[in-house]
């Protein structure tokens, strides 16, 4: 009886059963997201206070606020910071996730364990471990100048460098995994196949592997590219104040400035410029 | 084999996932009624002063962290409940009354109010006593000995072009625009457009010398030798300077400010009666004594001195001479108009 | 063979960078200093010191219940979304549930955990451990969704399944018996991403934390201002240490099962 109906839960000939199979979690989205993110909504047309109190008097001002062109450049250094991280890190990611599914045998499992667990330890001592290997008299500096490779210490810390090199290193994991698990979906016969037929590993992986392999490359830039465009402890920590990013200003709004309904405003928009983007990306690939 | 366990112990799992939740929260509300919740820094508090009230008076205290004021009062101001009592910066305490957000200490309520020394009576910012100040200190200039061939002696020395990314400012609006005008000669209290486009134009022209902005994680730049030359608090450059012998502080000729923490009740607090008895065990010579050797910041308390540390109690950049004390000012109690012009000016330095 | 050892070596170097800070972070867990950016000397007495430490402990505790239980339910709630996104025929909708189950992403953690709070407050739920789990599971759940979607999306499964349904199964035994087996490293790396997630999260946590619940990246940033002790770095050196023990035990545990069955 029970497996019966089971079953017919699973086989989903009728759409009423992939509805009852996705409602769990789309009643933790609705109770958990939608409902908070339509309050923010709500938030980004009020106005703010002068001691931080909310207003609800409509207005589109805080919209008006968001489009000053002097935020312009923060948008644009947020795009270049998230576009970078996201090339380095599929670039990177790529070949590791590749050795992952074709090459590391039995020791996967544990590889792929091994990847996630630097992330089990604070950030925040990742963050200073990092300051102490570049900073002014850093482990980097002192080791590139006893080997006469420089000759006075190189200024790392507090550099695109060094936030760069922040952002690669939280998300490089997240971009791995989903490439990893594309490549695992790459049908080890056609690859064999494309050998057979006299095509070299270049070609092989050129032609078969890595046509293959695009939406798991798409899914890796996705979940590196949007977290990283609100990202704001990494330039907080690891930049300076010249690299004052997206996620800053909206964190700010929030914590310091006690500004909520501009902070709302600024992730409404951030949020439309994704579906926008997310929604072209989907209607490019199904023309394509 | 090893299969069919894993697999059999996975669809227990995913059957039990959603109720664990529940679950583990029933068993972790065996909270006793004795009790209090006190939201503060963390390491802000004497290491045995809460062992001991909970053994002088039967009342167990859960110690809460923040890592910043302003997020805790946005928490606060989102409506976190639960809280009993809090500590609080003075510029913060007319922001938390307008919202609402705290409750009054009734007058009389504390036997030990009158330990307090006369100048942190009947505050300018909280005239009316509503909260209790706790530890205060001032905002100078931390600096490196070693790396630093000069004293630093004005708030200018922050605006010095040699210093370039070597400096670093509080991460706070008050601080930072105080300063500013100080050094303009404009007074807080000032209305006028033309004084804040100057303020404006002094903090642009200093962010190209400015490694960061930041109210905590500079401390560590500093110890580490990335900075030489900081906007501080007193007491947290105390607190690093133990981690580095070669960091002082000094307090600029052109006078500083002097800012108070302080105990305030959550509205809707739940234990009322026993934050009360918190704060008044707090205010006990003793007590008040033993805490401010711990943090390292200087304690209100006027019937404390004798019992602290006589080390700290003679170094004039905790307790300053009181011919300096008395020029150090207190922040103005700035209105709705200038708190918008103050925060709008600083969100332009900090997004230009 | 030469381009693999080529792969090989690159393979160890960036995981020489991942782990470079962990290396760092274990050499200055022995340091005799009260803030980690400065080395002053060795010492053993962080790793005595966190040991004795209740309320590390307490907090570590918490993150650790925290984030099992998140990822327990993004892990089953992910499992039954990713199948009916992925086994069932195209229905209205599909792709609307799978931009939805994407979203969680895209919010800045900031707003979410305002916007939450908010919320919660509004609608009167008790902010509790199971209140934050919730919160939890919710930012972990497009990681579980997204590893398990892309193993259940191989076609080699649901051609073993539909073997197995020729041979009478009905669809239930052939979910547990052929898809779940097939499914489970997905399920267990989605798991274990969402657990990471879970266990590192502040911002969010911070927000939604209701009274005597400090998780440990609460404790941790908590300390940012008065330095953060070597004695957070010797409680991730035994995180780290233990986690590679039971890694180890595991491998030997599997080699000897497929030795047993050999």
């Amino acid at each position: 009886m029970l497996e019966k109906a089971l079953s017919r839960l699973l086989a989903g000939k009728r759409p009423a059963a992939s509805h009852l199979l996705l409602a769990p979690a789309a009643l933790w989205l609705l109770l958990f997201l939608l409902i908070p993110a339509l309050g923010l909504v709500a938030l980004s047309f009020a106005k703010n206070g002068p001691y931080g109190e909310i207003l609800w008097r409509l207005s589109l001002d805080n919209y008006r606020r968001a489009f000053d062109p002097r935020y312009v450049p923060v948008l644009l250094r947020t795009l270049f910071f998230a576009g970078g991280t996201t090339v380095v890190c599929l670039l990177l990611g790529y070949p590791l996730a590749y050795f992952l599914s074709f090459r590391a045998g039995r020791r996967r499992g544990a590889l792929i364990i091994a990847l996630m667990v630097p992330f089990w330890t604070s950030a925040l001592v990742a963050f200073y471990s990092w300051i102490v290997i570049l900073g002014k008299e850093g482990l980097l500096n002192r080791a590139l100048l006893r080997y006469r490779l420089i000759s006075s210490p190189l200024a790392l810390l507090y550099t695109p460098f060094s936030v760069l090199l922040g952002l690669v290193y939280f998300y490089l994991p997240f971009t791995v995994l989903p490439l990893y698990a594309s490549l695992e979906k790459v049908p080890r016969s056609l690859v064999e196949a494309a050998y057979d037929l006299g095509a070299t590993r270049w070609t092989a992986f050129l032609k078969v592997t890595l046509p293959l392999s695009l939406p798991g490359v798409v899914a890796g830039a996705l979940l590196t590219f949007v977290p990283c465009l609100g990202d704001f402890l990494t330039a907080e920590l690891l930049g300076g104040p010249r690299y004052y990013l997206l996620g800053n200003l909206i964190s700010n709004q929030f914590l310091m400035a006690q500004d909520w309904p501009f902070g709302a405003a600024l992730t409404v928009l951030l949020l439309a410029g994704l579906v926008a983007g997310l929604w072209g990306y989907r209607r490019w690939e199904a023309a394509a | 084999m090893a299969t069919r366990v894993t697999r059999r112990d996975f669809l227990k799992a995913a059957v039990l996932a959603p109720l664990a939740p529940a679950l583990l929260s029933a068993c972790r509300r065996a909270g006793s009624a004795d009790e209090v919740n006190f939201y503060n820094w963390s390491d802000y508090i004497g290491k045995s002063t809460l062992p001991d009230f909970t053994k002088a008076t039967g009342i167990a205290v859960n110690y809460d962290l923040f890592a910043d004021e302003e997020e805790m009062f946005a928490k606060i101001r989102a409506g976190a409940r639960g809280y009993d009592l809090i500590v609080v910066g003075d510029y913060l305490i007319p922001r938390f009354q307008i919202l609402n957000l705290i409750e009054p200490v009734p007058p009389g309520a504390l036997r030990n109010m009158g330990n307090l020394a006369a100048r942190f009576r009947h505050p300018a910012y909280d005239p009316d006593e509503t909260t209790v100040p706790y530890l205060w200190g001032t905002t100078g200039i931390a600096y490196n000995r070693k790396t630093l061939k000069r004293k630093p002696t004005s708030w200018r020395d922050l605006w010095d072009p040699r210093y370039k990314n070597r400096i670093s400012m509080l991460d706070n609006v008050r601080d930072c625009l105080s300063v500013a005008m100080q050094l303009l000669g404009i007074p807080e209290t000032t209305h006028a457009p033309a004084d804040f486009a100057k303020v404006r134009a002094l903090l642009l022209q200093q962010k190209p010398l400015v490694k960061m902005y930041s109210s905590s994680s500079y401390l560590n730049s500093l110890v580490a030798g990335e900075i030489d030359l900081a906007m501080t608090w007193s007491g947290d450059l105390f607190q690093a300077a133990r981690d580095n012998p070669d960091l002082d502080y000094v307090l600029p000729k052109e006078g500083t400010y002097m800012w108070v923490d302080c105990l305030a009740l959550v509205r809707g607090a739940r234990h009322r009666a026993n934050a009360l008895r918190l704060i008044d065990y707090l205010l006990e010579p003793k007590v008040a004594a033993q805490n401010a050797d711990f943090v390292r910041y200087a304690t209100p308390n006027a019937a404390a001195a004798p019992f602290t540390d006589p080390v700290l109690r003679r170094d004039p950049r905790v307790y300053p001479p009181p011919r300096q004390m008395d020029a150090l000012m207190m922040h103005h109690v700035l209105d709705p108009e200038q708190t918008e012009t103050w925060n709008q000016i600083w969100a332009d330095v900090k997004v230009s | 063979m030469k381009k693999s050892r080529g792969l090989g070596a690159y393979c160890a170097a960036l995981y020489a960078f991942l782990y470079a800070p962990l290396i760092v972070m274990t050499v200055y867990s022995f340091n005799d200093a009260h803030r980690n950016v400065v080395w002053r000397g060795f010492t053993f007495k962080w790793y005595l010191t966190m040991a004795r430490d209740a309320d590390l402990m307490r907090a570590l505790t918490t993150s650790l219940e925290l984030a099992a239980c998140a990822a327990a339910i993004a892990a089953a709630l992910g499992l039954l979304a990713s199948y009916a996104l992925v086994r069932h025929r195209p229905f209205r909708g599909r792709e609307g549930y799978a931009a939805l189950l994407d979203a969680p992403l895209m919010i800045p953690e900031v707003a979410l955990g305002v916007g939450l709070l908010s919320f919660l407050v509004r609608a009167g739920f008790e902010l509790d451990f199971g209140a934050l789990a919730c919160a939890h599971a919710l930012i972990c759940l497009p990681y579980a969704v997204a590893a398990v979607r892309a193993r259940l999306a191989s076609s080699g499964g649901s051609q073993l399944e539909e073997a197995a349904m020729d041979l009478g199964a009905s669809e239930w035994r052939a979910f547990l018996k052929v898809t779940l087996p097939l499914a489970m490293p997905a399920i267990v790396s989605g798991a274990l991403l969402a657990f990471t997630v879970s266990f590192e999260d502040f911002v969010a946590s911070f927000f939604l934390a209701g009274v005597g619940i400090t998780t440990l990246p609460i404790k941790v940033y908590s300390m940012l201002k008065f330095g953060v002790t070597p004695e957070i770095n010797a409680l991730s050196v035994a995180l780290l240490s233990s986690t590679f023990v039971l890694l180890g035990l595991n491998a030997w545990l599997s080699a000897r099962a497929g030795a047993d069955a050999a």
